[in-house]
C-alpha cells in the first residue's frame, strides 16, 4: 500500500467529532439526526458490520424543548427486577433529577437493538450546559446544525424592538386589556 | 386418485432408504447435535432450513437495497441534496442509474458522485432547460481531458 493510499485511508476511517447544540430542540426529533452521526450512516461507505460511526457531544441538554404537553404526559418506566419493583417517572421529573437522560434514552431508543447499540452509545457524550471538558473539546471540527431555530423571548428583546413591531392597530384609550 | 402437483412427490419414497436420508444428512451436515445425527430430527430441521433459505433469497435483495439507498442518501446528502430530489433529478437528465451503481459511484467515485449530484441539483431546480448551466468539475478525468 502506497503512503498516498494509506492516508486516503486513515483520512476515510478517522472518527470525526461533531458538536450538537440542544438547546431548545426537540430530543426525539434530534435522536433521528444524531443517530445517524453515531453510526455513521451519513458517510457513503456506511455498512452495518463497519465500525464508521462518529463522536457527538451534545451541548445545554438541560434546554431542550419537548412538544406539546409531554413534559408532563411522557413516562420512563423501569423495573428493578424484584415483585414491586417497577417505577414510572414522568419527562419533567427524570429531566429534573438527571438533565440529560431524557436525550439519552431518545437516542438508546432510536436505535434498533442489537450488540452494536451499547458500544455506539458509548460515543455520545451529553452535557447539561456548555461546560464540556477542553479535552473533548479540542477534538472537534463540525457543528451539527439544529433541526429548527432557536427562539427569542419577548423578554428578550430591547423596548425599542417591541415598540417598533408592526401592528395593525392601536388599542383604543379607554379599552380595557384582560 | 391421480395428483398432478408436484407437492406430493415430497413424500414419495425413494428407491433406498440411505440415499434418502443421505440427502437430508448432506444438507444437515452443519448443524449442531443430534440435528445432524437422527434422520427424525434433521429432517425437520432440513425443513425449516429450506424455508429460511427461500425467504432469504427475498430478504437478502431486500437487504442490499436498503443498503444502497442508505449510501446514496449520505453521498447526496453530503452535496446538500435530499434523496428523492436527487434521483427525480436524475431521471429528468435520463441519467438512468439503479441505486447499486449510484452507491458502488458514491462509495469508491466521490467526485463522479459529486457531477451527478451538480447535474441533479440543475435538472431538479431547473428543469431539462438548467443542464447546460451544470458546472463543470475539476478534478475528473474523462475522454477530454485524458492525454
Amino acid at each position: 500500500m502506497s503512503a498516498l493510499k494509506r492516508v486516503q485511508q486513515w483520512a476515510t476511517f478517522a472518527r470525526i467529532w461533531h458538536v450538537y447544540d440542544a438547546k431548545w430542540q426537540n430530543p426525539f426529533q434530534s435522536s433521528l439526526l444524531l443517530k445517524k452521526y453515531l453510526m455513521g450512516m451519513h458517510k457513503p461507505i456506511y455498512h452495518p458490520m463497519n465500525d464508521c460511526g462518529d463522536h457527538v457531544i451534545v451541548i445545554n441538554s438541560k434546554e431542550i424543548a419537548l412538544p406539546g404537553d409531554e413534559w408532563k404526559k411522557r413516562v420512563y418506566f423501569h423495573h428493578t427486577g424484584y415483585p414491586g419493583g417497577a417505577t414510572w417517572t414522568l419527562a419533567w421529573e427524570l429531566h429534573s433529577k438527571d438533565p440529560t437522560m431524557v436525550i439519552k434514552k431518545a437516542v438508546y431508543n432510536s436505535m434498533d437493538g442489537n450488540l452494536q447499540r451499547r458500544y455506539t452509545m458509548q460515543r455520545l457524550h451529553i452535557f447539561p450546559d456548555e461546560n464540556v471538558p477542553e479535552e473533548l473539546m479540542k477534538n472537534v471540527s463540525n457543528q451539527i446544525r439544529g433541526i429548527k431555530p432557536v427562539p427569542k423571548r419577548l423578554d428578550h428583546y430591547s423596548e425599542q424592538e417591541v415598540k417598533e413591531f408592526p401592528k395593525i392597530i392601536d388599542y383604543p384609550k379607554d379599552y380595557v386589556l384582560r | 386418485m391421480v395428483f398432478t402437483t408436484a407437492v406430493n412427490f415430497i413424500r414419495a419414497r425413494g428407491p433406498d432408504e440411505f440415499w434418502r436420508k443421505r440427502k437430508i444428512f448432506k444438507i444437515a451436515a452443519a448443524f449442531q447435535g443430534r440435528k445432524r445425527n437422527c434422520y427424525s430430527i434433521a429432517i425437520r430441521y432440513v425443513h425449516r432450513a429450506l424455508v429460511y433459505a427461500t425467504k432469504g433469497r427475498q430478504l437478502k435483495k431486500a437487504d442490499m437495497a436498503n443498503l444502497w439507498e442508505t449510501r446514496v442518501t449520505a453521498g447526496c446528502e453530503e452535496h446538500g441534496l435530499p434523496y428523492a430530489d436527487f434521483r427525480e433529478g436524475l431521471t429528468k437528465s435520463n441519467i438512468l442509474l439503479n441505486r447499486k451503481t449510484l452507491a458502488d459511484l458514491a462509495c469508491y467515485e466521490p467526485h463522479s458522485f459529486k457531477a451527478l449530484t451538480n447535474i441533479a441539483k440543475q435538472a431538479s431546480v431547473e428543469g431539462i432547460a438548467g443542464l447546460a448551466k451544470a458546472p463543470p468539475l475539476s478534478g475528473v478525468r474523462n475522454r477530454s481531458n485524458l492525454k
